[in-house]
């Protein structure tokens, strides 16, 4: 790897590990300063958190070198992807933080909740830099472990402890599959590096054949479980309907970023010889996913269980990157992530405006004649919607358009065209939703918060989502840089 | 690349730009109802005034694009913004930007819930269809093609009549799900034709057969859908039905034209061999069209229907002259599309008239309106004797230049439509 000069007097590895170091210190001090901040002004706490994840985005970029940088003996790799991954992890955390504020207003409001937020990122970020399976399962247990918390976070609220429970037996059943099929690499290979067990896969002959199958199944499934492929999706519409509405908009953002980029590195770091066989996986999963996502959507009432299926959809659409197996495909899946952002961000910043007193704003029907009382809310949440549907002059269009045109590089051709049917059934309960937006008459007295911050948010996501639409090329060129020393 | 443009100067983006800007301006600084209706047709007049130097300036003696404009949009994929016009689109983009003037004045006394929200829908509406008319990119083609979807869900499901939000959404997915065959197409083109998405590149790439084959159908179900072509057709009459009078205007007049524009633009001469083995294909589905189809219109007693039906059996000229190969079937084709898109409009603007008078649809319920209005009565007489195509109305010329055409093409469709 890369001998670079540092200007700086740390050591280089601990350079590259900066905004990590600066997450831990800031998360553990956090701790300790909320004891000393009255109960009723917890939202301070909030603030620290956020301005972290942003600090963290900075530091990260600052971080980065023109070339890749490893530390720890090849633990732990600062190149131009996992900077871009970075970034949106921490942009994902802190807009999650920021619609919290919102949303915990009316809920017990405890420190802690942010800080777990920051410890959750922190083991994205790990993630995301790993070369190699202990660091990569550090990170992942991290991030889950957290995420199991804030789930259940309304602990008196029996939904919310359900979909905790759920999330947490499955997901400790998914990290166990995990490192069952590490297991069978390390016995191949003798390596828990990425590149190492790269080169013993390719090495290793025909007599070792059952053992790399099965290691090969046993990790696509722990991570598929991870990012909500199916079958490996149930507890996604259990935990996103059950936990607090914010912490659902943050877990189906920054981890699918977290998931997708380990994803990305362990297929062309450990598996490039065995690309024939997890295409052949990844294609019937893909095939699954999004019949599951985009059918499933359909019949939900709760706007919260018809994003969780809607993010399997997006799920399904974004494997068709990694089908693709090439730089564009990769790209193309952190430019979707990017706009998927966006977009989800935005939608879940409307639904959390949209809170009543006692009800909870979640149901379709609740949207009924939004854009007569809030024309502004109803044009934002309309073209959010319209971007998750793919339709043009927004952003969503061309998350889908980058993925597609990678599938359709590399040959897959068919499954293109079943994607796009899927797509086209997609549209139909974004629209839907739209309806009741546009169409229905008004049924029950709305309440806003009318947090400044919140609309700020939702105008912000907005005018991303229509600006990416109409101009695309900076982010594309940008993720195409970042992928660029990847294969 | 030379780019032909005479103007020195970009006007098809100022014409499918000014809209969208216009509606921006609306939408931000512009109270009250009526200072948004007068705002609202300021700028579509505008946008007319702008779109007349393409036929006054246009050179009839060319074949080529002209007043071309080329930018790179998404270098990382070679989309380009590019943008021309040929005699086949410059009439289109005239007709809009007349067509959107007169819907805005037809909502001036019958819109009265929401009327910034609908000014607004039909200015972007606006800049969507001058677009698909203009771009020369497959992407961009597309871009604007879609986005169009988006007002007129809206347009429709908001202002519509009883039934609008099934009409609605049936429009939107039968169209969406017609469109994204199409991309698909243009993906593979774009790799097949050496990384462009160029129309004109894709026009001079020779395409074998077999590779026609597929991108034709896969077109032609975008397409036929949009025309639409007969077994494709059930969305329009509900979605004419329920839109309300400038609705139904803009999609009697212009959505369905462009259905027929991506036959003329993608189908014929970049999929020429495709295009000549569908014929008999083609011809039989224009035929049904025409025929079944007016049967159908026969029987409907609501008055929007029945013109809805007529619509398509219009439009199974426009297909038929489309795809018969000789050059006065094609001018009458084009012809056709024109024509059709005053006449259907103009009867969709009476019923309208009439509609908010009577508060129904049906047309036994308009028996003696020529006692009260007399002179409406005459005029949509007139529209209704142009929609038969009577010598002396522009339907006659379109269509006896098709059936000249067809003639000349083929001794059975001769016989076939002599006993329409």
């Amino acid at each position: 790897m890369a001998n670079v000069t540092f200007p700086y007097p740390f050591p280089e590895h601990l350079f590259a590990l900066m905004p990590e170091m600066f997450v831990a210190v800031i998360a553990m001090a956090l701790l300790l300063l909320d004891l000393f901040i009255a109960r009723d002004k917890k939202a301070v706490t909030a603030y620290i958190a956020i301005a972290t994840s942003l600090t963290a985005a900075v530091l990260t970029v600052q971080a980065m070198m023109p070339e890749s940088v490893t530390a720890f003996y090849g633990f732990f790799v600062l190149d131009h992807f996992a900077v871009l991954a970075k970034v949106l992890i921490c942009l994902g955390t802190a807009f999650g933080m920021v619609l919290s504020v919102s949303y915990m207003k009316e809920e017990e409001n405890v420190g802690e909740f942010y800080v777990l937020m920051l410890f959750s990122m922190l083991g994205m970020m790990l993630m995301v830099s790993a070369t190699n399976f202990i660091t990569m399962y550090l990170g992942l247990e991290l991030m889950a472990l957290c995420i199991y918390v804030l789930v259940g976070y309304q602990r008196d609220v029996l939904r919310s402890n359900e979909a905790a429970l759920k999330y947490f037996i499955l997901g400790a059943l998914s990290s166990c599959m995990l490192l069952y099929g590490v297991t069978f690499f390390y016995g191949v290979t003798g390596s828990f590096d990425f590149i190492a067990i790269g080169k013993g896969l390719a090495a290793a002959g025909s007599g070792s054949h059952t053992a790399v199958m099965l290691g090969l199944v046993f990790i696509v499934a722990g991570l598929a479980f991870k990012v909500s492929m199916a079958p490996f999706h149930m507890w996604t519409p259990d935990a996103y309907e059950g936990a607090p509405t914010s912490i659902t908009a943050f877990m189906s953002v920054a981890p699918k970023v977290a998931g997708f980029v380990v994803f990305i590195r362990i297929l062309v770091d450990a598996m490039p010889a065995l690309q024939h066989e997890y295409t052949m996986i990844l294609t019937a999963m893909a095939v699954l996913t999004m019949a599951v996502g985009n059918l499933g959507a359909i019949a939900q009432r709760n706007i919260k269980r018809m994003l969780a299926y809607s993010t399997i959809g997006h799920v399904g659409f974004v494997m068709l990157g990694l089908i693709a197996a090439n730089s564009e495909g990769y790209a193309g899946i952190m430019v979707y992530l990017t706009i998927y952002l966006f977009m989800t961000m935005g939608a879940f910043a409307v639904i959390i405006l949209m809170r009543r007193e006692g009800i909870q704003g979640e149901l379709l029907d609740d949207f009924a004649g939004l854009s007569r009382v809030r024309p502004g809310y109803a044009l934002a949440m309309g073209l959010l919607l319209f971007s998750l549907a793919g339709i043009p002059f927004l952003g969503g269009f061309w998350a889908k358009y980058v993925v597609f045109m990678a599938a359709v590089q590399a040959g897959h051709l068919y499954l293109v065209l079943y994607a796009l049917l899927f797509s086209a059934v997609g549209a139909f309960y974004y629209i839907r939703v739209i309806k009741y937006i546009y169409f229905d008459e008004e049924k029950v007295a709305f309440n806003f918060d009318e947090s400044r911050l919140m609309q700020a948010t939702v105008v912000v996501m907005t005018i991303a989502v229509v600006a990416l639409g109409f101009y695309p090329d900076p982010l594309m060129d940008l993720c195409r840089q970042a992928v660029a020393g990847l294969i | 690349m030379d780019l032909n443009n005479v103007l020195g100067f970009p006007i098809l983006s100022l014409s499918i730009f000014l809209p969208m800007f216009g509606a921006l301006v609306i939408w931000l600084f512009v109270r009250g109802d009526r200072a948004v209706r007068w705002a609202a047709l300021a700028v579509s007049v505008a946008t007319f005034i702008v779109t007349l130097p393409l036929a006054f300036m246009f050179d009839k003696n060319t074949a080529h694009m002209q007043f071309e404009e080329l930018h790179p949009w998404i270098s990382t994929f070679h989309v380009n913004y590019q943008l021309g016009v040929d005699g086949i689109s410059m009439p289109f983009i005239i007709l809009t930007s007349l067509l959107t003037i007169i819907c805005i004045i037809s909502a001036w006394e019958c819109i009265q819930t929401r009327v910034k929200e609908y000014m607004l829908a039909f200015l972007v509406l606006e800049t969507t269809l001058i677009g698909v008319f203009c771009a020369l990119d497959a992407i961009l083609f597309y871009f604007f093609w879609e986005a169009m979807l988006i007002p007129m869900y809206l347009i429709i499901g908001v202002w519509g009549g009883k039934n609008r939000v099934y009409a609605t959404l049936k429009f939107f997915l039968y169209t969406l799900a017609g469109s994204v065959l199409m991309l698909i197409a243009v993906l593979a083109m774009y790799f097949k034709a050496g990384h462009t998405f160029s129309l004109l590149a894709y026009m001079d790439y020779p395409f074998d057969f077999t590779w026609q084959f597929w991108i034709w159908i896969a077109f032609f179900i975008a397409f036929a859908v949009k025309v639409p072509m007969w077994p494709v057709h059930t969305w329009l009459p509900d979605a004419h039905t329920e839109a309300p009078t400038a609705g139904s205007v803009i999609l009697a007049g212009i959505l369905l034209k462009m259905g027929a524009y991506g036959f003329l633009r993608f189908s014929l001469p970049i999929l020429p061999d495709a295009s000549q083995y569908f014929v008999p294909f083609m011809v039989i589905l224009s035929l049904v069209a025409i025929v079944y189809i007016s049967l159908v219109a026969m029987m409907q007693t609501d008055m929007k229907r029945l013109i809805a039906y007529s619509s398509i059996a219009h439009m199974g000229f426009v297909t038929l002259g489309t795809f018969m190969f000789t050059q006065v079937a094609l001018e009458g084709a084009l012809f056709g599309m024109i024509s059709h898109g005053f006449v259907a409009a103009a009867l969709f603007l009476c019923v309208g008239v009439m509609y908010d008078r009577l508060h129904t649809r049906e047309i036994a319920a308009y028996g003696g309106v020529a006692n009260v209005m007399p002179i409406f009565a005459a005029v949509i007489i007139l529209f209704a004797m142009a929609n038969v195509a009577l010598p002396g109305a522009s339907s006659f010329v379109a269509e006896i230049m098709v059936l000249i055409g067809t003639f000349d093409a083929s001794a059975i469709t001769q016989r076939i439509c002599l006993y329409r």
